[in-house]
């Protein structure tokens, strides 16, 4: 019933386990020297999908790394934030008090790297996020910006917003477009960056409809009266499903179309039949595509996982930065971060990879284009 | 600011308002039953409702063996489905409800412990039953497959009739016309409404106090159970904090229409799912809860005991 005493339990028992997973590591440092970064973003809760798909991208390139027999191996302990600010708040200083942990791979979302920035830049933990894209996170002039520790190894919401409204009017003949956000960091920036090439287009209406909310019947109505043939949403699979599922029981038969947070592996059997030809977008190309068949061998034995998720390149890349500098010796916080902004990568496919001074990838990334087809995610190109 | 949305949608926004709040009615009538004969808050009503969807879904998916990817059924197939899912979670939660006074309550009760401790012991079972599907379910959202295929009946005025939201206006009004019935006529309403008045009297009188809370809870049990089912058919998901928002919106309603007071639970869970469709389509979704609240506000101010006053119980015999 109480939502701040339920949640502050959560938060204790994540902390608990971030913490009690770590304590463990002392014993092996003393066997054989070895780092530890962490994994954080949603591993439970209502967009668990995220991180799930995102972490054994990381944890493939980190086991990799281990059986080559380095001088210094790699501990990866997950952080769960629950793609939610405020867990991120509360468990973000138990993983800056872990003096083990050198580096953080993270965050998914946009809300849980903000409110992660307090305790991380009092202790000097440099960040490398798979996928948390809103703008504002590397904006110079924005007060919540991550400078120094955060980096990004994807492309903003700047990108892919304008490239999310060419793939959704692609095709259409007299769009009008309907926007509605989530009223997340990550939701209401996509769509605002979404919002000047969307009024060239032509915009009928626009909602901002907070998380949680069950019944979606009036947003559906709306749009209908709106006379929309193009909906975007800027928001996360869970509330997606339910507001798709409404608008096509509601008889709307135009185009859904909605950002890298809808696009999960499980955003398909949650929306069920109004999944199908809903178009997705994100910063990032399939994995597999960038795998040798000896390489994707490798990674399916090593996490179990099939098919790559999405971002599973993206978070790879991630726990390469740092796995480079374990490599040139930066064992320390302060190592890491030094070696960070200043060292040029190599990522999945062979792309290089460098950091600007707020934490962006020099020259950017590609945005991809997916479709929901028969009831699975598949890949159409760039957007 | 979206006027137009009012000439062109006004019936189909008020329809699924109906449908909507009629849902509210149900769990604020498991508010308000109880808080009529305890003057107590029941906070557990909100996971109660909770269980009530897992039960659902529990039944359609693991006894009746229907996949989330399952077809939609048809005929006598469907009927029975929904029948056994409906039952199924009224009685669940009215189980649940029962347990829940038994642990809770009771023994407080019987120690003469103030009604702030039973208010805490309320809480303290929402949370363990919240955090135990928390855990049991990983966070994660649950699906429900969809039996009843979204036939509609046709178009009248811009309203779609659509089978689902017929049955979500249709099954709360018989419930309710039936608990009105049984509170106002039969001999064990008419304890209910005395232990309501006075629990002295009623024990001079030789009414089993115990027996008629215990009855109590069972009802709130019943119709959240039934509003359970009727979430689960219409909005096909569930999560282990769907409760929290329910919980708030059903005890809202019940303030708003008189707590303790049954036809005031049912029309303030009207006018919450009315206020919230024209509140979301007309100044947009981010402004629906502030205008609810507002307006609750306004209304506590002319008329502190809400819409149909406190426990209309008490004065009428």
């Amino acid at each position: 019933m109480n939502k701040k005493i339920v949640s502050g339990l959560a938060i204790a028992a994540a902390t608990t386990l971030a913490l009690g997973v770590v304590v463990t590591s002392p014993a092996n440092a003393a066997a054989k020297k070895s780092v530890t970064l962490a994994f954080q973003g949603p591993l439970t809760g209502p967009d668990a999908q995220l991180g799930q798909d995102q972490y054994p991208g990381a944890q493939w390139a980190i086991e990799v790394y281990n059986a080559t027999n380095p001088a210094t191996k790699i501990n990866l302990v997950k952080a769960d934030s629950q793609c939610d600010g405020t867990v991120a708040a509360n468990i973000a200083p138990g993983v800056a008090a872990n003096k083990e942990i050198i580096g953080v791979i993270g965050t998914s979302c946009s809300g849980e790297a903000r409110n992660s920035f307090p305790a991380y830049k009092a202790a000097g933990l440099t960040m490398v996020a798979p996928s948390a894209s809103a703008v504002s996170l590397t904006d110079p002039k924005a007060p919540d910006r991550g400078f120094p520790v955060f980096h990004r190894v994807v492309a903003h919401d700047g990108f892919q917003a304008p490239a999310l409204v060419r793939y959704a009017v692609k095709g259409v003949t007299g769009p009008k477009i309907y926007l509605v956000d989530d009223q997340t960091t990550y939701g209401a920036g996509l769509i605002k960056f979404a919002k000047p090439s969307a009024t060239k287009i032509g915009v009928v209406g626009t909602d901002s409809v907070p998380r949680g909310t069950a019944d979606w019947t009036s947003v559906a109505s709306k749009v209908k009266a709106a006379g929309a043939n193009v909906v975007i949403y800027g928001g996360y699979t869970a509330e997606a499903a339910k507001f798709f599922k409404a608008l096509r029981d509601g008889g709307y038969t135009g185009i859904l179309a909605a950002g890298d947070g809808v696009n999960t592996s499980d955003f398909p059997s949650l929306a069920g039949k109004a999944a199908e030809g809903v178009r997705l977008t994100a910063a990032d190309v399939p994995f597999e595509k960038l795998l040798t068949a000896a390489e994707l061998a490798s990674f399916q034995k090593i996490t179990g996982v099939k098919v790559p998720g999405l971002y599973s390149a993206t978070a790879y890349n991630a726990a390469q930065v740092f796995i480079t500098c374990i490599k040139n010796g930066a064992l320390t916080r302060s190592a890491i971060a030094v070696c960070v902004n200043n060292t040029t990568f190599t990522g999945a496919g062979g792309s290089k990879i460098k950091f600007n001074r707020y934490g962006d990838i020099i020259g950017g990334a590609d945005v991809g284009a997916y479709l929901v087809k028969n009831g699975t995610i598949i890949y159409d190109g760039i957007a | 600011m979206n006027l137009s949305v009012i000439t062109t949608q006004f019936w189909s926004l008020a329809f699924q308002g109906l449908a909507l709040g009629l849902i509210y009615s149900l769990v604020s009538l498991g508010y308000t039953m109880v808080y009529g004969v305890l003057r107590l808050i029941n906070f557990a009503n909100s996971e109660v409702f909770m269980l009530g969807t897992f039960a659902v879904l529990y039944i359609e998916i693991n006894i009746l063996g229907h996949p989330v990817t399952a077809k939609p059924l048809g005929g006598f197939h469907l009927v029975y489905t929904l029948v056994i899912a409906l039952v199924g979670s009224m009685i669940a939660c009215a189980v649940i409800a029962v347990l829940v006074e038994l642990v809770a309550y009771r023994r407080l009760r019987a120690r003469g412990a103030s009604r702030l401790a039973s208010l805490i012991s309320a809480i303290g079972v929402s949370i363990f039953l919240m955090e135990s599907m928390r855990m049991v379910t990983a966070s994660r959202p649950q699906t429900a497959p969809r039996l009843l295929e979204k036939w509609t009946f046709g178009e009248v005025a811009g309203v779609n009739f659509r089978i689902d939201t017929v049955m979500a206006i249709i099954a709360p009004i018989i419930i309710f016309v039936i608990l009105d019935q049984f509170v106002t006529r039969s001999r064990l309403g008419k304890a209910i409404r005395a232990v309501s008045m006075s629990e002295d009297n009623s024990k001079l009188m030789g009414i089993n106090i115990n027996r008629v809370i215990s009855l109590t809870f069972l009802i709130g049990g019943l119709t959240t159970g039934a509003a359970a089912f009727l979430y689960t058919t219409v909005y096909e998901n569930t999560v282990f904090n769907v409760g929290f928002n329910m919980g708030i919106a059903a005890f809202t309603a019940a303030v708003l229409g008189g707590i303790g007071n049954l036809r005031g639970a049912f029309f303030g869970g009207l006018a919450l799912g009315m206020m919230e469709q024209f509140a979301s389509a007309v100044l947009g979704s981010q402004w629906k809860a502030v205008t609810v609240f507002v307006v609750l506000v306004l209304i506590l101010l002319f008329k502190p005991n809400g819409l149909f006053g406190e426990a209309v119980q008490q004065t009428r015999t």
